[in-house]
């Protein structure tokens, strides 16, 4: 199941905190975009959209973009606007690049086509950062720091993970220079001054782009989940550095969480998401000796998916809200870790997934799902 | 009425069209091309079009008035409209205009006993195919001259009316004949139809009248009523009221095309030679 080139394309865009998002589209992709903001991150509504109706298909839609570019740049106080052009200019070939051209406005103009039936989410995110790098400036290499890619503004436990990894860097001596995209534009144009990007899951085009023409080496790493997968994270990004510093753990909090363990070793689970999913399944199996029966991406046959997992013995899901349905038909808990959340909140930005206090918060979360749901059927 | 854009589809609609009404039939006829200019050899003008009004007014302030206009002998036209060349959605502007007349009950209201859609040259996408959908047209009728080209439209129609085959009721009525080309071979286009398992309903003659009546906006029933071309449309319009055969077309193949380009190959070399 995948959101397609458009949600990809408008989360990496969404990552630059102070731009404004403008979604070429008709009114129903900008009201996908628009709702699932109203439950991962209220306060941060800040798109805007054409709102292409029959009018605009039949007649074109540069009109209706010209005079929304001239609104939104009226209205908002942003020093960039990123228009994303999606099916609908797509197939009846608005051109964007001439509106974009056509208008004199405060804030800088970046414009991307991604129509959701042209690739997948991934494409869409790959394709807009490597769009976004544009904006990049030359920067001097600020020594012993790094770049995160991967985020999304709207992944679910995004602001606490961000603020962990950091500080766990920190402590390894080790500066987030930019995460992306999750950053100011400011903080993004500076982005070429790290000594190290490091790559989770997806943004891989652009530290290939990065490498090429500004010698910026990348790193490609799992998702920090658990004790050992933090450890490796942080000890192999210190040592591609060459810090030589060697990090302290702070394992304590993960002792008092981990003699509930016991009664849910050898628990079946089953895991699917995005690229968060093989970390999340390697954390499950190895530190917490849960048996892993089916792990899948979201991009996989989620129809074979739904099959392997009711023809196991899986009693716990992992995933997002989509997988809402099939929990409850297996009548078993859903643990929600990754894209898309829109069923539960997660405004504190001090519980983390990631990390060593998120291996405390994410077992906690397991332990307690587990326990009040009232027994399980299997 | 489909065929190759330029082959002289609204010529014939029109004059069709203006034959049907001296017969005291009530007429509407239907320009689906964002030219917007085929009923206006009955009016005498443009007229505006569904989509300009859609565009100007909106769909909820539109009324049947804004958009139906009366011609010659009280035929009523109109016209579908579209967006200006380049942008925009031409194929989709056509489902938006018959759903806009659809909402009117401009069908309903009139009661007519034939109406005639005018449409863009070939099925180019769903939109051209709006009058072969949903049974809003029972035949289609095709007009091809002898060009290579023309005939290739023809074929590309004729699979466009197979595909709707299981969803609607529309068939192929036959091929109407206009021999304004430079070959001028009736039985290029009889092979045509006989492959395709139709009948040529009719020959429309090169005639100047047709242009003269044009510069002066008529069809040529209204300029020139007592003119042998203005009989071969009424000839052309009583065939398509009685005409019984309707088919399934079985569209050709590209070698089957290609012998039929061979045959007009020899009739050119022949052409030349003389």
């Amino acid at each position: 199941m995948d959101g397609g080139k458009f949600f990809g394309a408008f989360r990496a865009s969404s990552g630059i905190t102070d731009a404004v998002v403008l979604n070429h589209v008709p009114v129903g992709c900008n009201w996908g975009a628009a709702i699932f903001k109203t439950t991962s991150n209220q306060f941060d509504m800040r798109h805007a959209c054409t709102v292409m109706h029959e009018r605009e298909i039949v007649f074109g839609g540069e009109d209706a973009l010209r005079e929304a570019l001239i609104r939104a740049d009226e209205l908002y106080d942003t020093p960039l606007l990123l228009v994303i052009a999606g099916d609908a200019p797509s197939i009846i070939g608005d051109d964007v690049e001439a509106v974009v051209n056509s208008v004199t406005l405060d804030a800088e103009v970046m414009w991307m086509e991604a129509a959701g039936f042209k690739g997948s989410m991934m494409d869409g995110y790959e394709e807009a950062l490597l769009r976004l790098a544009g904006l990049m400036k030359e920067s001097e290499t600020i020594q012993g720091s790094v770049n995160l890619i991967g985020f999304s503004p709207d992944d679910f436990k995004v602001d606490a993970d961000v603020k962990e990894i950091k500080q766990l860097l920190l402590d390894a001596g080790v500066e987030v220079n930019t995460v992306i995209s999750k950053c100011s534009l400011e903080e993004f144009r500076r982005a070429p001054a790290a000594e190290l990007n490091v790559v989770l899951g997806q943004g891989t085009l652009l530290a290939e782009q990065m490498k090429k023409e500004l010698g910026l080496p990348y790193l490609k790493m799992d998702y920090p989940y658990g004790l050992d997968g933090t450890a490796h994270f942080v000890n192999a990004i210190s040592e591609e550095l060459g810090t030589g510093h060697e990090p302290e753990f702070d394992i304590e909090p993960f002792k008092r969480v981990y003699l509930y363990l016991h009664e849910l070793y050898g628990t079946p689970v089953s895991v699917i998401g995005d690229f968060h999913a093989e970390a999340m399944a390697n954390f499950l199996d190895g530190e917490l000796g849960f048996n892993v029966e089916v792990s899948a991406r979201n991009e996989d046959d989620y129809f074979a998916f739904e099959e392997e997992v009711r023809n196991s013995n899986t009693t716990i899901l992992f995933g997002s809200s989509f997988e809402q349905n099939i929990a409850e038909t297996l009548n078993i808990p859903l643990i929600r870790f990754c894209y898309p959340v829109f069923d539960n909140v997660c405004v504190y930005d001090d519980a983390p997934y990631a990390g060593f206090r998120g291996a405390v918060c994410l077992t906690e979360a397991i332990i307690n799902t587990v326990m009040s749901y009232g027994g399980m059927n299997k | 009425m489909y065929g190759k854009g330029g082959i002289g589809k609204s010529t014939i609609v029109s004059n069709i069209a203006a034959a049907l009404s001296e017969n005291g039939k009530t007429i509407i006829v239907m320009g689906c091309d964002p030219k917007s200019d085929m009923t206006r050899n009955l009016i005498g003008k443009r007229i505006p079009t569904v989509l300009d009004l859609f565009r100007s007014k909106g769909a909820d302030k539109m009324e049947p008035e804004d958009v139906v206009f009366k011609g010659f002998n009280g035929v009523y036209c109109i016209e579908a409209g579209g967006p200006e060349p380049g942008v925009g959605c031409a194929g989709r502007g056509v489902i938006t205009a018959v759903d806009m007349l659809d909402r009117l009950g401009v069908f309903n209201d009139i009661e007519p006993d034939t109406v005639i859609y005018d449409v863009l040259g070939d099925v180019v996408c769903g939109g051209f195919a709006m009058p072969l959908r949903q049974g809003l047209a029972d035949d289609v009728y095709i007009v091809t001259t002898c060009d290579p080209m023309a005939i290739y439209a023809a074929n590309n129609i004729c699979k466009g009316i197979k595909r709707f085959a299981n969803r609607s009721a529309v068939t192929l009525g036959g091929i109407i004949y206009n021999g304004r080309s430079v070959v001028d071979e009736p039985s290029i286009v009889e092979g045509l139809a006989d492959r395709l398992g139709t009948k040529v309903l009719g020959r429309v003659p090169m005639s100047l009248l047709v242009p003269r009546a044009e510069l002066r906006r008529k069809t040529v029933i209204e300029y020139a009523p007592d003119s042998e071309i203005a009989d071969t449309f009424r000839d052309l319009a009583t065939a398509i009221c009685e005409n019984k055969d309707r088919v399934m077309p079985d569209p050709l193949s590209d070698d089957e095309l290609d012998e039929i380009n061979e045959e007009i190959e020899v009739l050119l070399k022949e052409r030349e030679e003389n």
